[in-house]
């Protein structure tokens, strides 16, 4: 790997998206929809007090929403396209290697992809503010943004050297994007109902049963035969039910880039309870991880005296234990646009072995 | 166009770097778009490269080039396989491909600028070794312009610029002089001469032979992908072959009587001599039969003015090669014939002369 050669490449690029206009568009189509998006935030959060850390998270997501649906674009035809536009062959023939055309294309569109993340900066700082959010969070969502965008376009990058044609590997991407954020919540909540256990449910309540006739708790005014709430028996009862099992597939929704970007964000909780968008994803997804007990017993009886013998533990209680999943999802991504690119790197060599159906080199 | 200096090899080596390809295969799938290419190309000469499309010139040249693996054969450029070391390949061949194929938005000399740099030229050598190609090549005027509005005969100088890039000791250009105007190629052809001179290797392929005649030195013919023997196109080259004889214009008489006149100097029947426009064609069956044949003209008291083979050396070469390897269908010679009226075979040749029927053929039909 040879910086200097890198450099060259990486500039060949960005030389020319600056220059093109198209990219001026979508760079202000982007910020008008951020705009947009802020405004009306601003405007619907009004109507209450309090709660403007959900709407900061709302917008960070949305935001990663959008470089989402920006950055297949920026890549996603980054070799085929040069092969189709004959530049390629050019670039091949000169000292330059096939991983430095490669890893100098995808570095230029991660780049390309931040410029989307520098005009959303300002939109995530106005809203962090309004939030009163912790500066962690909006480092941290920041960070996981970078990630994120430099995942897209190694895919996209990866994507356009395997296959031939620039509109396929385009959609591949989105494809690809898709099975990452849609296609991951729709396994794992097939997954989990897929796999299901039974449980089950042990209950104790009052036995109204044993209320004798002509009695009525009620009423205050009761004969003195009839029995008061707190003397009254307790019965068991058991049911059985299925339950899904979703601490089998968890780690399938780890790689949705929104749960990552959730979970990587320091949680924050209010009285046990989550208190903006992140921290209410990531409990969720944490707490998916705890497999649903065997038997389960709920005791109405002692409950409804007013005994309290077991407090139900509280959102961040339950899921002190459980694993971080965003480093998990993000291995996972990471492999994915690694191995996408050692693949597109093989299928580029020289001397060509063979080449994709269809395709002129030169 | 400019001349100066070229510049030697960025990389110091000796100049001595000649082509070596033997019984190079390649196929893309059902393909054989090369069957078996055998050839050499020697230092400080120009290799023509001549065949009809789809003879597999391209292909060749993209495996030169290192860009595409051959399936047999072995290939040597300077003594260095492009297959198992396309680096040091690399170091030593500039390849013009067939088409510019420009970045968009980045100007002549950016495109140029770039590439150097690819070649491990420090940024301020290669902006210096950019401004001098750019001069070389008559493009000065044009270096801030975006390479894809330039026409085409300026992205082909400018990819001939980019070729010279890193100054290779072996240059493969795959028709280079299409597009240009005449000019232009005056000036390619003078460059292209001066490159080899400096003991530079250069491969031409060209469809236009009686360009491509003025500048090789040897010729490579392709039929169907195999390169043909040498022994095969010494005999083509000696062949019956026509000769274009023009008489000084005489408004008193028909071209058809100039053709009797010619005929019966000749001792030949009228049948045997075509006229094409203003000028008779007559077929010799070697160059002795053409010195005999002029000498008797001259004789009879003919004012000759003109007595030239009809097409070039290459020319006639290959579309008598072209002829034997297809003969139930005499298909048109691709691209433009030249400026020498050829046209193509069949067409003006009297029956009795046609290559194909010709009765002192000596060739056997096998190739290589």
């Amino acid at each position: 790997m040879n910086l200097h050669r890198l450099r060259t490449i990486i500039g060949i690029e960005l030389r020319q998206r600056v220059r093109s206009v198209g990219w001026y568009v979508l760079l202000g189509i982007f910020a008008v929809i951020l705009v947009a998006l802020l405004s009306l935030s601003f405007a619907a959060f009004s109507l209450t007090t309090g709660g403007s850390e959900w709407f900061f998270s709302l917008v960070i997501l949305l935001v990663l929403l959008l470089t989402l649906l920006v950055s297949p674009t920026l890549s996603g035809s980054a070799v085929n396209g040069d092969r189709d536009a004959a530049t390629l062959a050019p670039v091949q023939v000169t000292l330059v290697t096939t991983s430095e055309i490669v890893i100098g294309k995808f570095l230029a569109a991660w780049i390309s992809g931040l410029a989307f993340l520098v005009v959303a900066l300002p939109f995530l700082v106005v809203a962090t503010l309004a939030g009163e959010l912790n500066p962690g969070a909006i480092v941290t969502s920041l960070l996981i943004l970078i990630i994120e965008v430099g995942v897209v376009a190694a895919i996209g990058v990866g994507l356009s050297a395997v296959i031939a044609r620039p509109i396929f590997s385009v959609a591949s991407t989105y494809l690809l994007v898709a099975a990452l954020t849609v296609g991951t919540l729709i396994a794992f909540g097939l997954g989990g109902a897929a796999l299901r256990t039974q449980t089950t449910t042990i209950s104790r309540d009052v036995d109204w049963n044993a209320v004798p006739l002509g009695c009525d708790l009620s009423s205050p005014s009761t004969s003195p035969n009839c029995p008061s709430y707190d003397e009254l028996p307790c019965v068991e009862s058991s049911y059985v039910s299925e339950q899904p099992r979703f601490d089998r597939v968890w780690w399938i929704l780890a790689a949705n880039p929104f749960v990552i970007l959730a979970d990587a964000t320091p949680p924050t909780y209010e009285n046990g309870n989550p208190t903006d968008l992140f921290s209410q994803i990531a409990a969720g997804v944490r707490s998916a991880q705890l497999s649903p007990e065997e038997t389960t017993s709920y005791d109405g009886c002692t409950l409804s005296r007013g005994l309290n013998v077991d407090d139900y533990p509280s959102t961040e209680e339950r899921i002190a234990g459980t694993t971080p999943s965003w480093f998990v999802g993000l291995f996972f991504q990471l492999l994915l646009a690694g191995g996408l690119l050692a693949w597109g790197i093989s299928r580029t060599k020289t001397p060509a072995k063979r080449l994709p159906p269809g395709t002129r080199i030169a | 166009m400019a001349l100066g200096g070229v510049g030697g090899s960025l990389y110091g080596e000796a100049m001595d770097a000649g082509i070596d390809v033997a019984g190079v295969k390649r196929s893309f799938g059902a393909v054989h778009a090369v069957q078996q290419v055998t050839f050499t190309a020697l230092p400080g000469r120009v290799t023509g490269l001549v065949g009809p499309n789809g003879s597999g010139k391209t292909t060749l040249m993209l495996m030169l080039a290192s860009l595409l693996r051959p399936d047999e054969g072995e290939m040597r450029i300077g003594g260095i396989d492009p297959v198992s070391d396309p680096a040091g390949a690399r170091r030593l061949l500039g390849w013009m491909p067939d088409s510019l194929g420009a970045w968009p938005s980045l100007t002549s000399r950016e495109v140029l600028v770039a590439t150097a740099q690819l070649y491990d030229l420090s940024r301020e050598d290669a902006r210096a070794r950019a401004d001098h190609l750019l001069e070389l090549v008559d493009l000065g005027a044009l270096a801030a312009s975006p390479a894809r509005v330039l026409s085409r005969g300026q992205k082909q100088r400018l990819a001939l610029a980019r070729a010279l890039v890193h100054g290779p000791r072996v240059l493969l250009l795959d028709e280079p002089a299409s597009g240009l105007d005449p000019q232009a190629r005056i000036a390619l052809r003078v460059l292209l001469r001066r490159l080899a001179g400096e003991g530079r290797t250069i491969l031409i392929s060209s469809h236009v032979l009686s360009e491509l005649e003025e500048v090789v030195d040897d010729a490579v013919f392709m039929v169907d992908g195999r390169t043909v023997g040498t022994d095969r196109v010494a005999a083509a080259a000696t062949r019956v072959r026509v000769w274009r004889v023009r008489v000084a214009a005489d408004l008193a008489r028909s071209t058809e009587s100039v053709r009797g006149d010619i005929a019966a100097a000749l001792g030949r029947t009228a049948e045997e001599v075509r006229v094409d426009r203003r000028d008779v064609l007559v077929p010799f069956s070697d160059e002795a039969a053409a010195v005999a044949g002029l000498r008797s003209l001259v004789s009879a008291g003919l004012p000759i003015v003109e007595f030239a083979p009809a097409v070039g050396d290459l020319e006639h070469a290959f579309l008598d090669l072209r002829a034997e390897a297809s003969p139930p269908t005499p298909d048109l010679p691709d691209g433009p014939a030249g400026p020498r009226d050829a046209s193509p075979p069949g067409s003006w040749a009297p029956p009795a002369a046609h290559p194909v029927t010709d009765a002192d053929r000596t060739d056997d039909g096998s190739t290589s």
